[in-house]
Parts: C-alpha cells; sequence; structure tokens
C-alpha cells in the first residue's frame, strides 16, 4: 500500500484569533467560512425547484481585495438612486466585515422560462406577460442585447425567480445549521452582477458569510457607513498618536504618580 | 410513565412537527424584511375539499395527479397527511427600488397593474420578484424544516393552485402547500401510489411526448422519422404540431367548469373561517 507523506507526518498545530484582521491566525479562521460556504453551495444546489429543473450558478468571493471590490460597486450604486443610498452603503459596511460572499444566481430566469403558465409573473392564465415584453422568437428569448435601462432587464419568470429563493433559503438553513452568520442582500447582488459574478443569470442574490464574535449582519447603528468598527478604530490611530505627543517625557527617569493623600502620608 | 406502541401516534405527532414547521417558516431570513408571511396548517376532513379539486385537475396535469394519488391514497388509509399552507403577499411592492425585475420602470406602475390583474394565474401573481424571493425562502425553510425532523415532504405547486381556488389565506398573493407525513420513507418520490397505475406503453409514450428529440432520427432530410418502436423504420412515423381542440376543450372543462362546481361547495365554509377569525 503506498503511503503518503502527509498521512506519516499528520501532525500540527493551529492558531485561531479574529484580532488582527488578516493576520496568519486570522486567515485560518476564514478558511473555517470558506469550508461553510462550499457547504451552503451544495445545500443550495440540491433545493427543490420547479420540474427538477438546474438552473442554479454560483460564485464564491473572499480575500480583502475581492471583498473590497464589492463593497466599492455597492458604493457606487448606492449614491445612483436615493432609496438606495442608505441600504446599500450601510450594507458596503457589512461586506468588508465579512468573510466571504456567496453569489447565487438564477441562469433561466430571464431565458428559458418554466413555461407552465403559472401566471405568478403577471397574473395570467398563460406566459404571454413575459414573453410579450421580451425580445422573442418562436419562444426563444434573444438576450445577447445585454445593454439595460434598469438595474433587472426584467420581467423575469417568477417561477425559476422562486427556484433561486428555493436555493437561497437552502444556503441560509446550512449556515444556521453550521451556526455561521449569514444574510441573503439584494444589494450585494446586484454589485455583484454589474462585476460579473454569476454572468449567466437574470437575477442574483449575495449571501455574505462571517464568522466572528459579533454578527456583522445585525444590531447596525444610524450612519453606520460613518459609524463603524472600521472608522472607530482608525479615529483611534488617528486621536492617540497626537495625545501622545503632547505628553511626552522621558520614562527612563520620571513617570508621573497619582499624588498621595495627606491620610496616606501619616 | 407510559408506553407508546405502533404506529398511530407517530402519525399524530406529524401535526406537532408541522408547527415547528410553521415557527421555521415565520424565522426564515428575508432580503427586504418587508414581505408578509403566513402558515396555516390543515388536516384531516379539512384536506377533502383541496384533494377534491386536485381530482380533475389532475386529468389534465400529469404532476398534478400523482401529488392527487398520493395524498388522496394516504387520506383514505388513514395515515393522517398534513398540509402546511405558506403564503406571502407579493403583489405590492413598498420598496420603491424601481429595479426593473417586474417589467415595470417603478414600483408604482407594478403596484398599478397588479391591483387591477391580482390574482389571475393558477398560482397567484403579478409580483414582486424580490417579495417572490423571501416568499420562497420561507418555502424552502418549511422543507428543510421538514427534513430536519426526518418526515416525508414535498413542496407542490398542486395544493397551492388548490388553496388559491377554493380561498384559502384569502390575504395572500402566493400560496404553495408542503405535503407532511406519513411517517414513512418515499411517500413523495418513488411513489407507491403510482404502482400499477400506469402501463410501459404509457411511460413510453410520455416519454415521446416530453422529450421527442431523443428518438428523433437523422434529421437531414428535414422530415425526421421518430424512433417510438424496435423496428422504427418499418413503417416510418412522423410528428406534427396542431391546435387540439380536445385538450383544450378538457382544460377549459377542468378550470372553467369542474373546478368551479368544486369551489362553490366549500368556498362560503372556508370564507366563515377567514371571517370568524377577524372578528
Amino acid at each position: 500500500m503506498k503511503k503518503y507523506v502527509e498521512d506519516l507526518d499528520f501532525r500540527g498545530e493551529e492558531y485561531v484569533n479574529e484580532w488582527t484582521p488578516w493576520s496568519p491566525q486570522d486567515i485560518r479562521r476564514k478558511k473555517g467560512a470558506l469550508e461553510a460556504a462550499r457547504l451552503m453551495l451544495n445545500s443550495a444546489q440540491t433545493a427543490p425547484f420547479a420540474g427538477g429543473v438546474p438552473s442554479v450558478e454560483a460564485h464564491i468571493v473572499y480575500g480583502q481585495e475581492e471583498l473590497e471590490t464589492v463593497a466599492r460597486k455597492m458604493e457606487e450604486i448606492a449614491h445612483q438612486k436615493e432609496q438606495w443610498k442608505e441600504p446599500f452603503l450601510y450594507e458596503a459596511v457589512m461586506v468588508r466585515d465579512s468573510d466571504v460572499i456567496l453569489f447565487i444566481g438564477n441562469t433561466r430566469c430571464h431565458e428559458t422560462p418554466l413555461d407552465a403558465g403559472c401566471g405568478l409573473c403577471g397574473g395570467g392564465l398563460d406566459c404571454s406577460y413575459f414573453y410579450e415584453q421580451k425580445n422573442q422568437k418562436y419562444g426563444l428569448v434573444d438576450i445577447t442585447d445585454r445593454s439595460s435601462k434598469k438595474e433587472i432587464d426584467g420581467p423575469l419568470c417568477t417561477a425559476r425567480v422562486s427556484d433561486l429563493g428555493y436555493a437561497v433559503g437552502s444556503a441560509l438553513w446550512t449556515a444556521h445549521t453550521l451556526m455561521v452568520d449569514a444574510r441573503p442582500f439584494a444589494s450585494i447582488g446586484m454589485a455583484g452582477m454589474q462585476l460579473g459574478y454569476c454572468r449567466n443569470s437574470g437575477m442574483v442574490v449575495g449571501v455574505p458569510v462571517a464568522v466572528k464574535s459579533k454578527n456583522p449582519y445585525v444590531d447596525v447603528n444610524v450612519d453606520y457607513h460613518l459609524i463603524n468598527m472600521d472608522k472607530v478604530l482608525d479615529n483611534t490611530r488617528k486621536i492617540y498618536q497626537t495625545a501622545r505627543i503632547i505628553r511626552g517625557f522621558d520614562y527612563r527617569k520620571w513617570i508621573p504618580k497619582p499624588q498621595k493623600s495627606d491620610e496616606e502620608d501619616e | 410513565m407510559g408506553h407508546l406502541m405502533g404506529i398511530q401516534y407517530c402519525q399524530d405527532h406529524v401535526l406537532e412537527v408541522a408547527k415547528n414547521i410553521a415557527l421555521a417558516v415565520h424565522k426564515a431570513p428575508q432580503i427586504t424584511g418587508k414581505t408578509d408571511v403566513d402558515v396555516e396548517i390543515i388536516w384531516g376532513e379539512d384536506l377533502e375539499p383541496i384533494i377534491e379539486v386536485m381530482g380533475p385537475v389532475g386529468q389534465v396535469m400529469r404532476y398534478v395527479k400523482w401529488d392527487y394519488e398520493t395524498i388522496k391514497s394516504c387520506y383514505e388509509k388513514g395515515e393522517n397527511p398534513v398540509v402546511v399552507a405558506v403564503g406571502a403577499r407579493t403583489a405590492r411592492s413598498n420598496l420603491g427600488w424601481d429595479c426593473g425585475a417586474c417589467g415595470f420602470d417603478t414600483c408604482k406602475e407594478f403596484n398599478k397593474y397588479a391591483k387591477e390583474n391580482r390574482g389571475g394565474g393558477q398560482l397567484g401573481g403579478p409580483s414582486c420578484n424580490w417579495k417572490a424571493l423571501d416568499f420562497s425562502i420561507a418555502c424552502d425553510w418549511a422543507c428543510a424544516a421538514a427534513w430536519q425532523y426526518r418526515v416525508d415532504n414535498r413542496v407542490m405547486g398542486s395544493l397551492g393552485f388548490a388553496l388559491n381556488a377554493l380561498g384559502f389565506m384569502p390575504h395572500m398573493d402566493a400560496k404553495i402547500g408542503l405535503a407532511l407525513g406519513p411517517p414513512r420513507d418515499m411517500v413523495y418520490y418513488s411513489r407507491e401510489e403510482m404502482h400499477q397505475s400506469m402501463t410501459y406503453e404509457m411511460d413510453k409514450q410520455d416519454m415521446l411526448n416530453c422529450v421527442p428529440n431523443l428518438f428523433t432520427a437523422f434529421p437531414g432530410g428535414g422530415t425526421p422519422m421518430y424512433k417510438n418502436k424496435d423496428e422504427w423504420w418499418a413503417p416510418p412515423e412522423f410528428m406534427g404540431m396542431a391546435y387540439s381542440p380536445e385538450v383544450m376543450e378538457v382544460m377549459q372543462q377542468v378550470l372553467f367548469e369542474q373546478v368551479p362546481e368544486i369551489v362553490v361547495k366549500h368556498a362560503d365554509k372556508i370564507e366563515a373561517r377567514y371571517k370568524d377569525k377577524d372578528k
């Protein structure tokens, strides 16, 4: 039997700590989040789909630069629409505080509908609501013109969108089972679409994943894009240095002590 | 002190599991945080109208037929299947995102259209797609919770249609049903109820109808033969397309005559429950 070197050398130790960010001990922690995201994706792929049809694609994104790019795209979109400003800016902070992003998209909702006449898209007894608004011939939708004046090029087949919901739901269920923090976001999904993640999809949902002492996706404060941990830490770096400068002394020769009271002297 | 024996207590417990599933539905995460989701649990004699509606629909929809046969058979055998009905308000957007996913430029235009066309589809609609996502995440959590409890289950659009037709969950726009139990393996997958209910020829013809390209012979001539028998070339057979007045007539009869007749029998009783609840 062949013996592998790694089998003979099965020993080691791993130190894990979320502080300091992006240190080796923090990256080891993030690797756990990455494994969780991969299992979440497995769950998404086994979710119940209408007719058992495969229609889900996914991207797992991690790394400091990669997450920063997503956050910046969200901030760019935030300033394009007043109604999106606050949620997109707040959620960009959450992306920077995440370990991994799982993008899940549906590849059929804009091109190959269920064609079952369910009416979910437009409330009718056939699929005409969808097809009449699409560039199509004989029911084959031409998606080669990818320019769109809207963030999402609707209408979409809502039955397929529902399949996407089931996939996202299963991913979230597994996150809860594994006790990692995760939530579904429209903002992250739209930014991901614009960045080319899940590019075959008509609709994408972003599910950030984090394994930290504080869940990044809940308990946010007002003006979260201005008041958050990164800003607080950076401000500490800003003010503390100056506070040291104005109190300089040679600690080898003299250190100020609390003044003793009269009673202590006695 | 006690001693539970037999299967009856397990069958009865499916109802308790359904209540746990309802908790999971309400706990399901949402993208918008603004979608109203509701859950109801239906079992026993109250399943009868639902089964009754599914019957004629099964005549024109094969997948509905198997759902119908399975639930009916379990019910008639006294195995106490339970339906977890999940509904959501998806036909109105209070998001103001104007994202375009619904096909309109603004949520305001969508809301105007939806007000005039609400509930026209077999499963409801029209839908704000973000709210549809919230709804389906909740439905998925119902399924996942059921699996977690190791109770056989299947989420069914056929049940959604019946719930819609009979007026269950009147305030909800989208509805779906999760069939739950009885406590045994393979109730809703590889179904025993399908045994002896179809012939070899019927199964083969279904495949030919549904996946014709699998049976297509050399297409170079422009009018390919179809391989629907061992000696498919003698004599060759061809396919054609045509409007089928027979198929359409049966479908019209089911949707606009048979189903409404059943609905009329039960709708008042079901409606009254919601009126009593609103009081």
